[in-house]
């Protein structure tokens, strides 16, 4: 089994027949703890699979940042629907979702220490002895950063990929957001970041409020990210981007000329 | 970790941020209160599209007046996950009067079929059972439910 190739989706079950239909898709992206192991996948799924689209499961609840060890239970899952869905590697993300007994409900930055590096390295290595397949590490968009930082994202993300020998799923979304919130220069950070160990990319729509760029999943992609995207390939291209949309769906119609946009701005072939 | 973990340590850093962040704690020292506050913000508008996806008949129900209801109600109250957060606040608008006609047919049918204590998971009902909302009243018999009278 590949990587995966070309433009992909991310798969939720509100837009399955609309996946379904995409004729020249070869990757999709699922929620991995949306899956259960207790039996057949979806029958969405299955389909897509025997039509040699590969699923990539994408873990948000392992909390590979947070300072107790990755709970067992999240890693057998995740592994099990690798297996369950036969998936060329899974991935998770360069963050933190409970401590103190309390769930974040979404994904919290890290400090970018070297404890913190010593944090998430140790998680993934654990992470790593248990799965059948290779992990990409996904960057996260966040609204506020620690006070004490030592490292730059660049060193952070460098360092963390370096000692876990783990890929990179790069969301070019989150790049955006990172950079117009903190004030910096998108660029600076793609000329530093490791592209040849980019799985494949995200892309996503978000919206400013109060101030803020917010990384949705419920709006459009908007411009800046689609240019960011085409700047990204144009230094070195991965093999696979993939679209992120969780809710507010539009019509099949704007879907699929959104995820031609994406194409275009990658170099890709359309699949739709 | 067997061990407590030291006072200033990431862990208790961590832990004071996501108290900060969903449970009405104070801003830990050195964070820039602006961005924590959208940040907070937004978890409770995600919080809120994941209870609206499990209750949709009682987000539909208060219609415009959703968003502001469940921040209202739901500032400072750490998640639960979106089934229990939506429940708990469909029986605090029972109580006080504030739950929507389609609010009520939901929860009707979530109480014929689960058994809530509020505090542990919902299980679902073995025997056959009926669920009464104000007006609404749907019942359970071999795993099946329906909706039997609509409230008004």
């Amino acid at each position: 089994m590949t990587g995966p190739h070309g433009v992909g989706i991310g798969w939720r079950p509100e837009i399955a027949g609309f996946v379904a239909e995409l004729p020249g898709l070869r990757f999709v992206e699922v929620i991995a703890e949306a899956v259960s192991t207790a039996g057949p996948p979806p029958d969405a799924l299955v389909q897509l699979r025997e039509r040699g689209v590969a699923v990539v499961p994408h873990g948000v609840r392992l909390s590979l940042g947070g300072t107790e060890p990755v709970q067992p239970a999240r890693v057998a899952h995740l592994a099990a629907v690798a297996e369950l869905l036969a998936a060329p590697l899974v991935s998770e993300h360069i963050a933190f979702v409970r401590a103190g007994g309390l769930e974040a409900g979404h994904l919290l930055p890290l400090p970018r220490t070297r404890e913190a590096v010593d944090v998430v390295c140790a998680n993934v290595a654990r992470a790593q002895a248990e799965l059948p397949v290779p992990i990409a590490l996904e960057p996260i968009a966040a609204l506020f950063d620690w006070p004490d930082d030592e490292l730059d994202e660049a060193a952070f993300l460098s360092e963390i990929l370096t000692r876990t020998d783990a890929l990179l799923l790069l969301d070019v979304a989150n790049v955006h957001a990172n950079a117009r919130n903190r004030g910096t220069d998108p660029l600076t950070l793609l000329d530093r970041l490791p592209l040849d160990r980019v799985a494949y990319l995200h892309v996503a729509g978000g919206a400013e409020q109060g101030g803020f760029y917010h990384d949705t999943h419920t709006h459009p992609v908007c411009a800046p990210v689609l240019e960011l995207l085409a700047e990204l390939c144009a230094r070195r291209r991965p093999p696979a981007v993939l679209l992120e949309r969780d809710g507010h769906y539009p019509p099949a119609a704007e879907l699929r000329a959104e995820l031609d946009a994406v194409a275009t701005a990658a170099g890709l072939p359309t699949v739709t | 970790m067997s061990s407590v973990p030291a006072a200033g340590s990431l862990a208790v850093r961590q832990a004071e941020l996501v108290a900060a962040l969903v449970a009405g704690g104070p801003t830990p020292p050195g964070f820039a209160p602006a961005p924590l506050a959208a940040a907070r913000a937004a978890l409770l508008r995600k919080r809120a599209g994941e209870v609206a996806r499990h209750w949709p008949l009682l987000a539909a129900g208060l219609g415009p007046n959703w968003p502001a209801t469940f921040l209202g109600w739901a500032a400072g109250r750490p998640t639960n996950g979106g089934l229990r957060d939506g429940w708990d606040l469909a029986r605090a608008l029972h109580t006080d009067h504030a739950l929507p006609a389609l609010g009520a047919d939901e929860l009707a049918v979530r109480e014929a079929a689960f058994r809530y204590d509020g505090h542990r998971p919902p299980r679902p009902r073995r025997g056959p059972a009926l669920g009464r909302v104000g007006g609404a009243l749907a019942g359970q018999l071999a795993g099946r439910v329906r909706l039997l009278r609509p409230a008004r």
